[in-house]
């Protein structure tokens, strides 16, 4: 019973999701949105800055970006479709139709919907309007890496499709007008972000609200496939400023990010930072820091525990005693001055001229509460600094050079980072270390994911009797395309299909281990991404291409609640990897034909460098995806995530599903807008 | 065998009465001449807790079975026939005087453990008793202070009927005893600051180490200690390291804690910042407030109701709300009103300008009148992240609130004026509320504004004002340590508390029990228990050494400047030699050090040391059972094995 109301209820979502779509193709089927929104109340100015940002934004948006996030929609549509199919009873997974039939569906609803945004929209300018709704403060967007998600062009492919299943969708009629308001209470703001990778590539996601940066990063993880250690650090930059700082797990994203300027060139960054939980790996370091450190060097496990239990286990948590000369820049001027500081729990201190260390005579640089820290490049040359290693406290909001800024010089990085690392402390306290235990569970659950991979060769190419799972494979790195429609299929049930290799992972203990050390792992898990990701763009495409699925609609239908919520969850809450894949395996025993593709990917990763990169230069083959034409091909971006999860994704909550629609729309528009410039 | 006669005293008989003499024999048990004592008094009364005690020896009888001869009882000995529980006046951590019966039999910390189950609070181990300082005159106020009598409760020795929140049931029988209980678990009234200044300060570490003489022996009784009945004596948290606090049990415990806290910090004996001070400042009155006001409503159920009622109403909008935005576009409430404003920022002479302005969500805009509101406004700021800052003076009648809104170039300063403290206390609990990104439809406005205006009432009623002082205010100075009483007129104070207050002013009691607790936790000489010691090796001088739950730190007496320190966990062995006194503790890699102490005695210094680490083996797994026996092999010394 539950799973029904879980479905239902997933339903509505989706169906807010397609009908606002809709719905803005409806209002307004021409995209020049930009210029007209900027009249009106506060709110439509708001808006409007989204919304101006907005094309700018998609214009910037690589392809293979655009293509991921389209792809990423169309799994969404693909899945609602079922869904409803599903629902009726017809369990028809036709996959091919689908994408194009959502549309269809909803064609009829949409007339329905438009009432209920029109008092919204302002006059002028109905299509932002329409965004409005549901994203009333999104003034945070920001031009080329964030925008908000405002729905504006009709996407091509819904508009075209006629109703294949018209009466089921006016059936369903109230259902939407439920979850549209449903929708207006959420009323939850969402950015699209593109998030730089290291590597050079970057993903572009959307991110609502109620998203913590660890959901992100958990994303993220599934988007590239990297090894998932506990180092991967969401960051933002700031080249005005020169300043990086890693978020913390449990922050927002969208806050910090909605401080950004308009013409903001900040960027989200996803990389490896040694420092964001180097002080609970080696607490010593920092506890003890004034000890020699050779001799701290090799502590003991058991001794690293017990200071961390010292220090964050009690009622309250103890902050590192740093102390030591540091330069402060003055006030206004261009000099440093030296002076002495004591980082306390309320804050950090300074002894002015002629006192002593004592309490009573520190004097407060700075408390915490509103002040966040940054680390900072290059202040030698911008400011004249001692040195390089350099970090600053600020206001979140303040984006520009600024007397309420503090600048602090250390002689050395480890002093850097010593405080930069005990004011974070200071300021999050417990948080910090929950969010460690967190980012530990999920990467040991990663990693034996990834260990299961890799061990599943063996043992599911011999089981499936698929055609030859490696070469498909192998063929998915240069021509996705084809090889996808398998694996496409799989997508769904992948996570579930583990059954093989589960055994496989008990067999061979070791590799799970393996995953959390930083030089194993790491280079598998650049191969793997690009990898998953060919065959996630085919995932579409095999939806509709393959109509003889009868073994995976089943499977995606009963179990997609319960199944999505395993998918996802699965690294967070299994910490041990056999067992992990053992809870998949229960959930579908049937070990569908996929398996072996999947299986099979792992071990050609050496051969794919380029993946991750090129993803946009592939050729794309076939045109199995209908909506999203020409980027089709490059889907492996974001079909990535869709292989494993995307009938989970839908289902999570966190996932800002409802809202969908509005970005999808934009997307949409981007995409024809993109798809008219290659056809000229 | 020979009879021979055995003097025995009986305080029931009355001081001056000879002691009885009784025929025993060297095989006669202990309880065969309890029974010969009482029938010869023939006092007939429940004797089940009296015992002998051996004046000679300094030692009790406490094992009926034994043999006068066994035990060493010859002719000469003269033994008395008491009680084991007496009265004893007992200060607890706020200062309350109880006088209640202790054990004087068994070892103090099971005297202490006694007490605490009597008083309701859990982890006796983690305090102990404490001496009074010797006092050099001799104080005739003393009969002034109230001495709460709770004799009348049942012995800790037989079980305690406990209500379903822990209190023991017997506090319940009078009124008079439901009193003590409420004193015990909700904190005191702050003193008058004339009276703090008044009281003993340490002035050094040296002056702190004076207090740690004074710790009574946990493993030997307190008659042996040479404690009379009616003696005074502190109970207090000895051990810093309190093991699972929770609220719902722990009302006297936390309460207690929260006022040795609460002391250790007015009388500097924990130093902290001018900071931290102000926000301790802000803890204590926020307590004190919401202990009142809890108390009020207890006693008043009419009140009750009427909250209750109202709490529902809210809990209500706030459902609604949610549930429907048409509601909230309706009923979302504004401020409006001429208000001045002043930025400093930019630098022209210009004062005060009057606008109008509205309070939106959590942003203001300001229209050049009343009739132009309607129009764009001429400027609007979001107060989300801002900072608050008051900036009032009620004697001149200056109500301003000070701005200091986050934009990407820097913090924009702005001043607001309000006419009256009415005007101001709204806008100033709309402006607080939307730093925390709340609107004021929220339901903690109301309450805000109240805040405010009786903190405003404080100010009104300093002592500057000469103003009679009504009971229910504080001044202000009476929050923080003499030094700061000092240092700053109340004028000056009430401003700077009050910065601190509207972070903390939300907290329940317990909250606020417990973050105040957490910010003391968090100092960095929290604690750390002093010692002065001599002959470190190598080092002439004395030195003084601190205790802390995890490690020993060695201070240089004259800078007090941390020398060294040596963590527990590293430590291999500690010993103590009896004869010359001397502490000498083994860490691994061969470090040894040794010490003598001089302010107090080594068994205190010991005890410390293996009551430390005895905290440190309880753990959240463990039920409450105390491991007693753990404790004395830790801390017992030579004599207890």
């Amino acid at each position: 019973m539950d799973d029904i109301d879980a479905m239902f209820t997933d339903m509505l979502e989706e169906m807010d999701l397609l009908t606002q779509s809709l719905e803005t193709e409806i209002t307004e089927p021409k995209p020049p949105s930009n210029s007209s929104s900027k009249s009106n109340s506060m709110q439509d100015l708001n808006f409007s800055i989204g919304f101006t940002d907005l094309n700018a934004s998609l214009n910037e948006l690589e392809d293979n970006d655009l293509d991921a996030l389209m792809a990423d929609l169309v799994a969404d549509l693909s899945a609602t479709e079922e869904k409803f199919a599903a629902e009726r009873g017809s369990v028809k997974p036709q996959p091919p139709p689908a994408v194009t039939v959502p549309a269809a569906h909803f064609a009829p609803a949409a007339p329905l919907a438009p009432p209920t945004h029109v008092p919204h929209s302002a006059p002028g300018a109905p299509p932002p309007s329409k965004p409005k709704n549901e994203l009333p403060p999104c003034p945070a967007s920001n031009a080329p890496n964030l925008t908000s998600n405002t729905s504006v062009p009709p996407p091509p492919a819904v508009s075209s499709k006629a109703s294949a299943e018209d009466v089921e969708a006016q059936m369903k009629a109230d259902k939407i007008k439920l979850a549209l308001e449903k929708l207006k209470e959420a009323k939850v703001k969402k950015l699209i972000v593109k998030v730089e990778i290291k590597d050079g590539g970057s993903k572009t996601l959307m991110v609502d609200e109620r998203q913590m940066v660890r959901d992100v990063i958990d994303n993220l993880f599934e988007k590239t496939h990297c090894d998932g250690n506990v180092d991967w650090c969401l960051c933002e930059t700031n080249p005005e400023l020169q300043t990086e700082r890693g978020f913390e797990d449990h922050e927002n994203l969208v806050e910090p990010l909605s401080a950004w300027t308009r013409d903001s060139e900040n960027k989200v960054i996803f990389h490896e930072r040694k420092d964001k939980y180097e002080i609970f790996k080696n607490p010593q370091n920092f506890y003890m820091w004034k000890k020699d450190k050779k001799s701290l060097k090799d502590m003991k496990d058991k001794e690293k525990e017990l200071l961390l239990e010292e220090h964050f286990c009690g009622t309250s948590v103890i902050v590192p005693d740093l102390e030591g000369v540091l330069y402060l820049k003055e006030e206004g001027k261009k000099s440093w001055k030296q002076r002495y500081f004591l980082l306390r729990a309320s804050g950090m201190y300074y002894i002015p001229k002629g006192k002593t260390k004592s309490s009573r005579d520190l004097q407060c640089l700075v408390q915490f509460d509103n002040m966040n820290v940054y680390y900072c490049k290059d202040y030698k040359i911008k400011y004249k600094a001692p040195t390089d290693f350099c970090f600053i406290l600020k206001h979140p909001q303040i984006q520009k050079e600024s007397q309420y800024i503090k600048y602090l010089c250390c002689d050395d990085h480890w002093t850097m980072t010593l405080w930069v690392t005990g004011i974070r402390i200071a300021k999050y306290g417990k948080m910090l270390y929950e969010n460690y235990k967190n980012a530990e569970r999920k990467s040991s659950s990663l990693s034996s994911v990834w260990s299961n991979r890799n061990l599943q060769p063996s043992p599911s190419t011999s089981n499936a009797s698929t055609p030859s799972p490696t070469p498909k494979a192998k063929a998915a790195n240069g021509h996705p395309p084809q090889h996808h429609s398998e694996p496409v299929a799989k997508g769904p049930s992948n996570q579930s299909s583990f059954p093989p290799p589960p055994a496989p992972v008990d067999i061979l203990p070791p590799p799970p281990p393996d995953p959390t050390l930083p030089p194993p792992p790491p280079p598998p898990p650049a191969w793997a991404m690009p990898v998953k990701k060919e065959p996630n763009p085919p995932r579409s495409a095999p939806q509709h291409s393959q109509p003889a699925f009868p073994p995976p609609p089943p499977m995606d239908f009963p179990p997609p609640p319960p199944l999505s919520d395993d998918a996802e969850l699965p690294p967070d809450f299994l910490p041990p990897p056999p067992p992990v894949m053992g809870g998949f395996m229960s959930a579908d025993l049937p070990p569908p034909p996929p398996d072996p593709f999947h299986t099979a990917l792992p071990p050609p990763p050496a051969p794919f460098n380029p993946p991750a990169a090129a993803g946009g230069d592939l050729p794309p083959p076939p045109p199995p995806p209908p909506p999203p034409p020409a980027s089709g091909a490059l889907h492996p971006t974001a079909s990535q995530r869709r292989v494993g999860p995307p009938p989970p994704k839908r289902t999570t909550p966190t996932l800002s599903a409802p809202s969908g629609g509005d970005f999808m729309s934009e997307l949409q528009k981007a995409m024809q807008k993109k798809r008219g410039g290659q056809g000229q | 065998m020979a009879v021979w006669d055995l003097s025995v005293s009986v305080e029931e008989l009355g001081a001056e009465a000879p002691p009885l003499k009784i025929s025993v024999t060297s095989d006669l048990h202990i309880g065969g001449v309890i029974l010969k004592v009482v029938e010869k008094t023939q006092i007939s009364k429940d004797w089940s807790d009296h015992a002998l005690w051996w004046e000679q020896k300094q030692q009790w009888l406490l094992k009926p079975a034994w043999t006068l001869d066994k035990c060493g009882i010859h002719a000469d000995a003269r033994l008395c026939l008491t009680p084991q529980h007496k009265p004893l006046q007992l200060i607890m951590p706020n200062g309350v005087t109880l006088r209640l019966r202790a054990c004087f039999s068994s070892p103090v910390f099971r005297t202490v453990m006694g007490i605490c189950k009597l008083l309701n609070m859990r982890h006796p181990e983690e305090l102990s008793l404490l001496r009074p300082a010797e006092e050099k005159k001799k104080k005739k106020q003393k009969d002034e202070e109230e001495v709460f009598d709770i004799t009348s409760a049942p012995l800790p020795t037989g079980s305690i009927v406990k209500l379903a929140n822990g209190m023991p049931a017997f506090f319940t029988e009078s009124p008079q005893m439901e009193n003590v209980y409420k004193m015990l678990s909700v904190s005191q009234p702050a003193l008058p600051p004339e009276t703090i200044a008044k009281m003993y300060r340490p002035t050094s570490k040296v002056d702190k180490a004076q207090v740690n003489s004074r710790w009574l022996d946990s493993s030997r009784s307190l008659l042996q200690q040479g404690l009379k009945e009616n003696d005074k004596l502190f109970l207090r948290f000895k051990y810093y390291s309190f093991h699972d606090l929770t609220p719902q049990f722990d009302a006297v415990r936390l309460t207690q804690l929260y006022e040795q806290a609460k002391w250790a910090i007015l009388l500097e004996e924990i130093e902290c910042t001018e900071e931290e001070m102000m926000l301790f400042a802000a803890l204590q009155y926020h307590i004190g407030k919401v202990s009142t006001t809890e108390q009020l409503v207890a006693s008043c159920p009419a009140m009750d109701d009427l909250d209750s009622a109202l709490q529902c109403l809210e809990v209500k909008m706030e459902a609604e709300t949610s549930a429907d935005d048409m509601l909230e576009t309706m009923t979302a409430p504004e401020l409006h009103d001429y208000l001045k404003i002043f930025r400093p920022k930019k630098q022209t002479l210009k004062k005060y300008k009057q606008f109008w302005f509205t309070f939106k969500d959590t942003s203001i805009s300001y229209y050049k009148s009343k009739e132009e509101s309607c129009k764009e406004p001429i400027q609007q700021m979001n107060l989300k992240g801002c900072e608050v800052a008051p900036d009032v003076s009620v004697a001149g009648q200056k109500f301003c609130i000070r701005l200091l809104i986050p934009e990407p170039e820097g913090m924009n300063e702005v001043y607001l004026r309000c006419d009256n403290e009415q005007q101001y206390s709204k806008w100033m609990a709309a402006c607080r509320l939307a730093s925390k990104g709340k609107t004021l439809a929220d339901a903690s406005f109301s309450s805000e504004v109240q805040s405010i205006q009786s903190f405003l009432a404080m100010q009104r009623t300093t002592p500057g004002s000469k103003a009679v002082q009504s009971d229910d205010s504080i001044n202000t100075h009476s929050l923080v340590s003499p030094r700061y009483q000092k240092k700053y007129k109340p004028k000056q104070l009430t401003p700077r508390i009050l910065e601190a207050y509207q972070n903390v002013a939300q907290l329940s009691l317990t909250d606020a029990l417990l973050k105040f607790l957490q910010i003391w936790q968090a100092l960095p000489d929290f604690g750390i228990s002093y010692f002065v010691v001599s002959r470190f090796k190598g080092c002439r001088k004395d030195e003084v050494m601190g205790i802390a739950n995890n490690r020993l730190i060695r201070i240089d007496m004259n800078v007090e400047e941390v020398v060294k320190t040596w963590r527990y966990n590293t430590m291999r062995q500690w010993n103590v030699n009896w004869d010359i006194k001397q502490v000498a503790i083994e860490f691994n890699g061969n470090v040894n050090i040794a010490f003598s102490c001089v302010t107090a005695d080594c068994k205190i210094v010991h005890e410390y040391i293996g009551g430390y680490i005895f905290m440190s083996t309880r753990n959240r797994e463990q039920n409450d059972t105390l491991n007693e026996e753990l404790f004395h092999k830790l801390t017992g010394g030579h004599d207890a094995i």
